[in-house]
């Protein structure tokens, strides 16, 4: 959509390059003025087509399946989306989703952060008041990849206000294809992140534009920005820190400045009462701990300025004290809010942001946050994976803008710090490292070939100089098909460069060539380790697999469609699904059916419910499936194809968290073998062989002999013969397996359907009495009284019937 | 106050019966009593929450029946020419289970701790057949020690809250493990900020280095180090350093890229280093002026060092990563 309306500006912008060097070439005098033209127009071009490779590049999975939404929480999102395009703003906010949580249900306005449904919501009005039809999903699918090119653009300035703005071009264009964020906002995956990463971004360029300035105009944007991303993502709490952090890191520098002073004001004030309106957020900014380090550094900034002030009217103090003078009245407020913090008037932090502090936590008291795959420590195979050559630079732009520091590099070493640091502790923290990794990067790159692609003389202009250097290694970051229109303004930078020049004390052109040559083979790995992580490994929607034969053919597995349309099509409208709680959104937002448990995992004691009938036997299942209402079970199997992700690969999970809550009824040990293992074969231990997950999984496939090798009832995902082959189902009845047996859908029966063994009628006996004749008459009614015998009452005349 | 006083003589009574039937004991042949037995074990436990146990003792208040007590029993090696290290951190949760038992709610007479040391006891371990230590075993109020009554430490470890665990599961009595609060980081802390603030006073005629971007970068540059090659990854999942398989052969990186060993991550952290040493010298060459020859050559070794470690760290993670295609100078 995006890219097609901006291709033809840009098309005609095209034309003007051919002109504009004749032209200067033929009027000498106005060179400066053209030079500028020149460097808006790279500029303009380089963003460009930054937004459109990576635009392009995040179209994997729509190319090669189809326009879909992914994996899990964005089909949540989507639903919401659908729902607030449907029924409006105001019900949305007030909606109650009684499908989800069953039967507690989920206030979902409260409980969620709105601002990505309604970006896609007003893109979609805006769509339709021009008469543009445009479906929802749509818009929903390609979302995260138009807002990548808004994120490259808001880095550009970002960096050009670090740095400069050669290196902005190069943050730009790492950021547009830098897997870490692809991995985020890919086409389909319409989640919270793609959008916020834009808004992280922005924010902070406007934040260090008002820091810059000191006007008030820049700090209110900065304002309304931050306010976009307390609606987007739970991720603002890291601004709401990293601002004050910087704040308090100059004052602790003893660079105070009045600019300093307007826009953390202007901004702290600002931002907490916008924060607040989100109902998410509540009152959250002013009662928890994570939120207190910007109050205590809004009083301390508002306390140095009163102290500077009245050292110019008392006494001439010393300077030197000045930053102990600081640090104790720090301290002394974060005593205050240790004190309010035990006395409960500020909630303490919550479990997740806790964890990043002490890194053992999680794993002891939360197992639900230690489940999630993404909240694992990284190492440094996903650090270079993600990030490849940038990982191993940016360390030199760290460096260049530590050694040349000023206020906004104080800003953008604080972040690096803090990013990397977060990074380090949970893999999904990445995403806020690659945007700080991105702009050093390109810092050091630029800050190379600016210094080895500038000529000889130091007559000729520095900023042109740099531009160059931009455009050279530009051209292996875009895709071929624009390569053609960019070479003609390679070729005419180049004759420039060519022009011999005298070399008094340069390094000479044969190494200078090299190190540039070096550097662009560098680049180019780069972004073709790119492409190769985004189409490998990031564009997989998830809810349609692929699998390759040896002949290179592919066969697609869409069981899980499958399975929700059986579901939608084959059951009653308010028919209640119970899953593992990864499945919910995508019952719900497939399926449209209630759900007991959902990705949304606010109730612990709920999932460990769900997590108990999984893993106790049927009996004991049956009791907690009736006492909530269940209809279906739904399983993921992947032992005929071996899809590892299954639920048996899950088990253990499940086990740990119904532990947490049930000590009494379930205990971890029990799913093992003597020698500790986990195994489904004949060994493994005779819980798990009888639990209720075991049995829906592996319920005869023990007939199931998928090769000549191997034994029937073969497990391919755990390479194991099962150990529980011939069983029946009492409560539960097989309502239907998927095409690849991926999902396995069952029914709960209803209490007069078991409990009543089918007998031939060869075998009944019937017992019947010795005497053949039987008395209808109850004990009461043996007396021998009269059926339907008036009751007369002395005294009253019968009552007549009135006729009218 | 008088009750309080009658409490008092009431005690001073109860202990001078029990100092009695003590060394009535140790006379005569015969046991105390159920009720005398839990009477001196609580004592004992209020006294010290982990109870010393001999050969004796053990009899008499493990073996002997009837109970109606559970005991937790750690049988162990302290002394240290048996060079233990492991039963001292053995010893350390035990001891902070028993102490949270102790003063928390839940607290009763229905559960004892006690510990059998090898040199003290030596008979009893021979009793239980019991050759290694530390073992933590249950005997419950009625009959024999089950399979499952002795704490499977190979798999779910001796941490503190582990062993609550398996108590409450053997004795379904729940201990909230309250450790008690590391002052030793706090302390490190305090003395660490003591000394620079003591540093900062010396020198507070020369502040200048605090200033000093060099001391500052190389900080940083660090950190980043220790962040991107893992360290917080090590620090949580505590990786072996090498790998040695059984023939003897040394694996230095791991196999899979999900990860990763110690020595590996300082592999890729001098790797990453010699990297930016590289940019920066390049950098530095073109940017500084003097010596042509000298720059020069720091731009040669520059360019060498970045192409030769980035491509070292590119055909390690291609090692780690299967079916990764590219490669610059190394497969």
């Amino acid at each position: 959509m995006l890219p097609s309306k901006a291709n033809a500006p840009h098309a005609k912008k095209v034309l003007f390059p051919d002109k504009q060097p004749t032209n200067s070439r033929q009027v000498k005098s106005s060179t400066l003025t053209n030079a500028a033209g020149l460097s808006s127009l790279i500029t303009f071009t380089v963003l460009l087509l930054a937004w459109i490779s990576g635009f392009a590049s995040r179209l994997f999975a729509v190319i090669r399946f189809e326009s879909i939404i992914h994996e899990f929480d964005p089909w949540f999102n989507y639903r919401a989306t659908a729902y607030m395009v449907q029924h409006g703003f105001y019900n949305f906010l007030n909606w109650f989703d009684e499908r989800a949580w069953y039967p507690l249900g989920r206030i979902v306005g409260g409980t969620v952060y709105p601002g990505l449904m309604i970006t896609s919501g007003s893109i979609h009005h805006i769509l339709h008041s021009l008469n543009i039809p445009v479906h929802i999903r749509d818009i929903c699918v390609f979302l995260a990849p138009v807002f990548s090119g808004l994120t490259a653009i808001s880095t550009y300035f970002l960096t050009k206000e670090l740095w400069s703005a050669g290196a902005g071009l190069f943050a730009a264009c790492f950021i547009a294809i830098v897997p870490g964020y692809i991995s985020r906002s890919v086409a389909g995956s319409y989640d919270n992140e793609g959008i916020a990463i834009f808004a992280l971004q922005f924010t902070y360029y406007l934040w260090v534009k008002s820091v810059k300035t000191g006007s008030i105009f820049w700090a209110v944007l900065t304002a309304l920005s931050y306010f976009y991303m307390v609606s987007a993502w739970g991720g603002y709490v890291f601004i709401i820190n990293l601002i004050p952090l910087h704040v308090f890191a100059l004052l602790v520098m003893n660079r105070y400045s009045n600019r300093l002073f307007t826009s953390y004001t202007t901004f702290y004030i600002l931002g907490l009462l916008l924060s607040m309106q989100i109902p998410f957020v509540g009152f959250q900014p002013i009662r928890t701990s994570e939120h207190m380090a910007a109050g205590g550094v809004f009083g301390l900034l508002i306390f140095v300025a009163v102290f500077r002030y009245l050292r110019t009217m008392l006494t001439k103090s010393e300077m030197k004290y000045f930053g102990g003078f600081v640090t104790l009245t720090a301290a002394a407020l974060l005593l205050i809010l240790v004190i309010l913090t035990y006395s409960g008037l500020v909630a303490p932090w919550s479990g997740r942001f806790y964890s990043l502090w002490d890194t053992g936590y999680a794993k002891i008291h939360i197992p639900i946050i230690a489940s999630v795959s993404e909240h694992q420590p990284t190492t440094w195979f996903s650090f270079f994976f993600d990030l490849h050559i940038l990982v191993t630079t940016f360390p030199v732009g760290l460096w260049y803008c530590i050694k040349h520091i000023n206020d906004e590099r104080v800003f953008v070493v604080l972040y690096a710090i803090s990013a990397v640091y977060f990074a380090g502790v949970m893999v999904r923290l990445m995403l806020t490292l690659t945007p700080v990794v991105c702009m050093l990067a390109g810092v050091a790159f630029s800050g190379l070939l600016e210094l080895f692609l500038k000529e000889e003389d130091k007559d000729g202009s520095d900023r042109e100089g740099g531009e160059g250097s931009e455009e050279e290694s530009e051209e292996e970051t875009e895709r071929s098909s624009r390569r053609a229109l960019y070479d003609e303004a390679g070729k005419l930078r180049r004759m420039k460069h060519e022009r011999p020049k005298g070399s008094g004390d340069g390094l000479g052109a044969n190494l200078r060539n090299g190190v540039v040559i070096g550097i662009s083979m560098l680049l180019m790995m780069f972004t073709v380790h790119c492409t190769w992580v985004t189409s490998n490994a990031y564009s997989s929607p998830s809810i349609v697999l692929a699998s390759y034969s040896n002949d290179g053919g592919r066969s697609i597995l869409d069981d899980f469609r499958e399975a929700y349309y059986w579901l939608a099509q084959n059951t009653p409208n308010d028919a209640r699904v119970m899953s593992w709680w990864d499945y919910g959104y995508q019952i719900a937002g497939m399926a449209n059916r209630t759900t007991l448990v959902d990705n949304n995992t606010w109730n612990n004691s709920h999932i460990a419910l769900v997590g108990k009938a999984m893993s106790s036997n049927e009996s004991a299942a049956y009791d907690i499936m009736t006492s909530l209402d269940v209809d279906y079970v739904l399983v993921i199997f992947g032992g005929m194809i071996g899809y590892s992700g299954d639920d048996i690969n899950k088990f253990l999970w499940m086990v740990r968290i119904a532990e947490g809550e049930h000590p009494q009824d379930i205990r971890e040990s029990d799913y093992f073998t003597e020698r500790g293992e986990f195994r489904v074969d004949s060994e493994g231990s005779p819980t798990l062989l009888n639990s209720l997950m075991y049995k829906l999984s592996y319920y005869r496939f023990g007939e199931v002999k998928i090769d000549y090798r191997s034994p029937a009832g073969f497990d391919r995902t755990r390479n194991a013969e099962i150990g529980n082959k011939n069983f029946q189902l009492t409560y539960l009845d097989e309502a239907y397996t998927t095409e690849h047996w991926l999902v396995r859908i069952y029914r709960v029966k209803k209490p007069e359907e078991f409990n009543r063994p089918r007998i031939p009628i060869a075998e009944r006996t019937i017992n019947r009495r010795t005497s053949s004749f039987l008395s209808k008459k109850t004990a009461r009614r043996k007396k021998g009284l009269i059926k339907g015998r008036p009751t007369v009452v002395k005294g009253q005349k019968p009552q007549k019937k009135s006729t009218t | 106050m008088r009750c309080g006083f009658y409490l008092t003589l009431f005690s001073v009574t109860i202990l001078y019966l029990n100092h009695v039937s003590g060394q009535y004991r140790t006379k005569g042949n015969q046991g105390p009593s159920l009720g005398e037995r839990v009477q001196q074990l609580s004592e004992m436990a209020m006294k010290r929450p982990v109870l010393r146990f001999n050969g004796g003792k053990f009899k008499e208040f493990v073996k002997t029946t009837p109970r109606n007590y559970s005991v937790i029993v750690m049988f162990t090696a302290m002394a240290p020419q048996r060079q233990c290290q492991i039963c001292r951190h053995a010893s350390d949760e035990f001891t902070i289970v028993a102490n949270s038992f102790r003063y928390s709610q839940s607290y009763s007479n229905k559960l004892f701790f006690a510990v059998v040391d090898f040199d003290e006891g030596a008979d009893v371990f021979q009793m239980l057949r019991l050759n290694t230590a530390p073992v933590y075993i249950h005997f419950p109020p009625k009959g024999k020690p089950k399979s499952t009554d002795t704490m499977d430490i190979q798999r779910v470890g001796f941490a503190a809250e582990a062993i609550a665990k398996w108590i409450s599961e053997r004795t379904d009595i729940q201990i909230r493990v309250f450790r008690p609060p590391n002052y030793s980081g706090t302390v490190a802390v305090v003395m660490l900020l003591v000394l620079i603030g003591g540093f900062l006073y010396l020198r507070r005629n020369n502040l200048d280095f605090i200033y000093n971007k060099t001391i500052w970068g190389l900080n940083a540059l660090f950190f980043t180090f220790a962040m991107v090659s893992g360290q917080m990854w090590n620090h949580i999942r505590g990786p072996p350093f090498i790998h040695k398989s059984q023939n003897g052969a040394v694996a230095y990186i791991h196999g899979s890229s999900q990860g990763q060993f110690i020595l590996e991550t300082y592999i890729v952290m001098v790797l990453n280093g010699a990297v930016v040493l590289g940019m920066i010298m390049m950098t530095e060459a073109a940017a500084r002026k003097g010596d042509v020859r000298k720059r020069r050559i720091f731009a040669v070794i520059g360019l060498g060092l970045v192409a030769v470690f980035f491509s070292l760290i590119l055909s390690i993670f291609r090692n780690k990563a299967q079916g990764y295609p590219y490669s610059l100078l190394f497969k």
